[in-house]
């Protein structure tokens, strides 16, 4: 058991941090994103006989906390916090530039099916057939969901550039 | 690769090691342009992930958090033993209980069946034999008919056994008189050996009572109760209809 812990507890303090990005880029709230990947580290104690391979234990978390993210949506809707607004709470190494107000707000824009892929792609550094198999999808899917969001992302960005230089004008 | 095939690769992986995409990028000037921008976007968005940092008690409460639950998957694992312990005394105490209280139980009906022998021991010097119809008739009281072949009957009659009527036949036996006792409502598990100086006898089960056979000691009693029992067919709601009836009275009739 102390083996076991010890090999927990350096998958907690290893994988925390990034985690943590991938649910503050799902739900963009602190409170929410500490309680998810608690949650999600909970979770994967309790069921960690199912894990076969070490090697997946990431994959396999990222998939924990997606999951629980959709739970805690169907029970309870949390609130989302606009991201032009600073979180109530603060959060370490929170970008507060103009840009990256923008770009969290055309992120959250972006459809979850969209959204979800270009997190894994961007925070997680996951490949196009781990992504599919995380979110039980053919790789081209994948491709396909990868492009049409950073298109999307791209007109959203290039949108607002534009209205704010109407407005300047 | 034509543009459009460049820049669906490139809104596919910005930082994808592609041969042809760089051989294109260094081809078309605005393909060139349109990739830097979407690399500086790309950079900027990891950046802004990538700055975030968790509350520094994060891990350690979520350690604290799998410790807690851990602690607390033992006590459940403790107090469901606890728990299927205490189940297990409290089972067997109440199989002992019931068990015992069965015997009770059977030793009482066999103590009543002798005891109603003794006290009507008089019906044991009636000669007869009783005419069938008569038999039929204590049996029609309760419903039941005569199927088969009872033999040489010299009492009948319905009388009181613990609260509940029944039908009390005195047969004919080789080493003196047999009482034979139709008990509906009276249901016993196993069959009930009766003993006493005097007599020897045997309560058996029925589907809607029992029948207990009493004689003489040496008196060959193996399988006389059940030759009864067969021979006789109830309604399938004797047992419940008799079950506690006081409502029918009592008739101690000596048939001569």
């Amino acid at each position: 058991m102390g083996q076991l812990n010890k090999q927990f507890d350096s998958l907690v303090k290893a994988l925390t941090p990034e985690l943590y990005r991938y649910a503050m880029g799902l739900c963009h709230n602190p409170d929410t994103a500490n309680d998810l990947v608690q949650e999600t580290f909970l979770r994967a104690w309790r069921s960690q006989n199912t894990l076969r391979d070490v090697k997946t234990a990431r994959a396999w978390l990222y998939t924990i906390l997606r999951n629980e993210n959709a739970r805690l949506y169907e029970r309870q809707r949390p609130e989302v916090r606009d991201p032009h607004t600073l979180p109530a709470v603060p959060v370490r190494g929170y970008d507060t530039s103009t840009e990256a107000f923008t770009l969290r707000r055309a992120l959250t824009r972006l459809e979850l099916q969209y959204r979800e892929p270009l997190l894994l792609q961007t925070i997680g550094g996951f490949s196009c057939k781990e992504i599919g198999g995380m979110l039980d999808l053919k790789p081209n899917t994948v491709l396909t969901r990868l492009f049409r969001a950073r298109k999307m992302l791209r007109e959203m960005l290039e949108n607002t550039q534009q209205s704010e230089l109407e407005k300047l004008s | 690769m034509n543009c459009l095939e460049f820049r669906r690769l490139l809104l596919q992986d910005p930082f994808a090691d592609d041969p042809a995409m760089h051989e294109h990028e260094q081809a078309c000037g605005q393909c060139n342009h349109y990739a830097k921008e979407q690399r500086a976007q790309e950079a900027r968005m990891r950046d802004m992930f990538d700055q975030i940092t968790p509350p520094p008690e994060l891990a350690e409460n979520i350690q604290l958090a799998v410790r807690l639950d851990q602690r607390g998957q033992s006590r459940r694992q403790v107090w469901f033993a606890a728990a299927a312990s205490v189940l297990l005394i409290v089972g067997a105490t109440i199989t002992s209980l019931v068990t015992e209280s069965w015997e009770r139980g059977n030793m009482a009906l066999a103590q009543s069946v002798l005891n109603h022998v003794n006290d009507e021991a008089h019906h044991l010097r009636e000669a007869g034999p009783v005419d069938n119809t008569r038999v039929r008739f204590v049996f029609a009281r309760f419903g039941a008919e005569l199927v088969g072949d009872v033999g040489q009957i010299n009492f009948a009659a319905e009388c009181l056994m613990r609260k509940r009527n029944g039908v009390h036949l005195v047969l004919p036996g080789k080493q003196g008189p047999v009482t034979a006792f139709f008990m509906p409502g009276e249901m016993t598990e196993k069959a009930i050996p009766v003993e006493s100086e005097r007599f020897q006898g045997l309560i058996s089960p029925t589907p809607w009572g029992s029948v207990a056979v009493v004689g003489e000691h040496g008196e060959n009693l193996q399988g006389l109760a059940e030759q009864l029992g067969n021979a006789v067919r109830w309604p399938a709601e004797q047992a419940s209809v008799g079950a506690g009836d006081l409502t029918a009275p009592a008739v101690f009739v000596a048939q001569k």
